[in-house]
């Protein structure tokens, strides 16, 4: 692992275009700035873990392989009667 | 912060087939980019984001908002930017469902999927709220 050293409102540049800037440090909490391309994700590393092993778990072998699937109560007054989702046909005839 | 409203969902049998295209993938799949989303009138409120392609990869997915009304996830400017959503109509937000045994199922609220209806571009996002939510909400099921 890389180890450098940054003061307060110093940054590191990664392959050009991400720039991780130190914030605020108090006390044990080091607060950073992370300016990114869109489509680069940024994570809390634990966060991110969580919901990928979550996602692991939920992964299915097809709808076939499920055999019952849980009863849910029906929401009160039916809310939303519109066509779900909208595909792009219904979006350019509006 | 915006707040997407949650949308009720009642699949349109005439639709049973979506193709969702997740340009980051889920969290753990990023390769995995093109999804085709099944409804089924006799399975709602669920519904299957399938792998494009491949009918033995499937996740079962719901509407949480209906079943839990309090549900208000915050999803970041940035998120927003990246789907495209022009108005709170335009997104829909699916949970997706861990099943743990006979009627007892999970809800991943932490990860929820928001998806732009119009252009049926979706991604796995981060609410900034996430510290609220839990991984495995306990899906609200009746007893029988």
């Amino acid at each position: 692992m890389l180890v450098l050293s940054r003061k307060l409102n110093e940054s590191i540049v990664i392959d050009g275009h991400i720039i991780v800037k130190v914030v605020r440090v108090d006390g044990d909490v080091v607060k950073l700035g992370i300016t990114a391309p869109m489509e680069v994700p940024v994570h809390r590393q634990e966060v991110y873990e969580e919901i990928q092993k979550n996602n692991l778990e939920a992964l299915t072998q097809g709808r076939a392989a499920v055999s019952a699937l849980p009863r849910v109560p029906r929401p009160k007054g039916d809310a939303d009667t519109g066509a779900w989702p909208r595909n792009r046909n219904a979006a350019k005839k509006q | 912060m915006n707040r997407v409203e949650n949308v009720a969902s009642v699949p349109n049998p005439a639709q049973a087939e979506n193709t969702i295209s997740m340009p980051m993938g889920l969290l753990g799949f990023e390769r995995i980019k093109e999804y085709v989303l099944l409804a089924d009138p006799a399975e709602e409120p669920f519904l299957w984001l399938q792998v494009s392609n491949d009918a033995n990869l499937a996740f079962l997915v719901v509407a949480p908002q209906p079943l839990l009304p309090s549900y208000k996830p915050e999803i970041s400017p940035e998120d927003v930017a990246f789907l495209g959503l022009d108005s709170a109509a335009d997104a829909a937000v699916l949970s997706i469902v861990t099943v743990r045994g006979p009627n007892h199922a999970t809800l991943n609220l932490k990860g929820p999927i928001v998806l732009n209806r119009r252009t049926l571009v979706a991604k796995q996002v981060i609410p900034a709220n996430a510290a609220e939510f839990s991984v495995q909400h306990p899906l609200p099921v009746i007893q029988p």
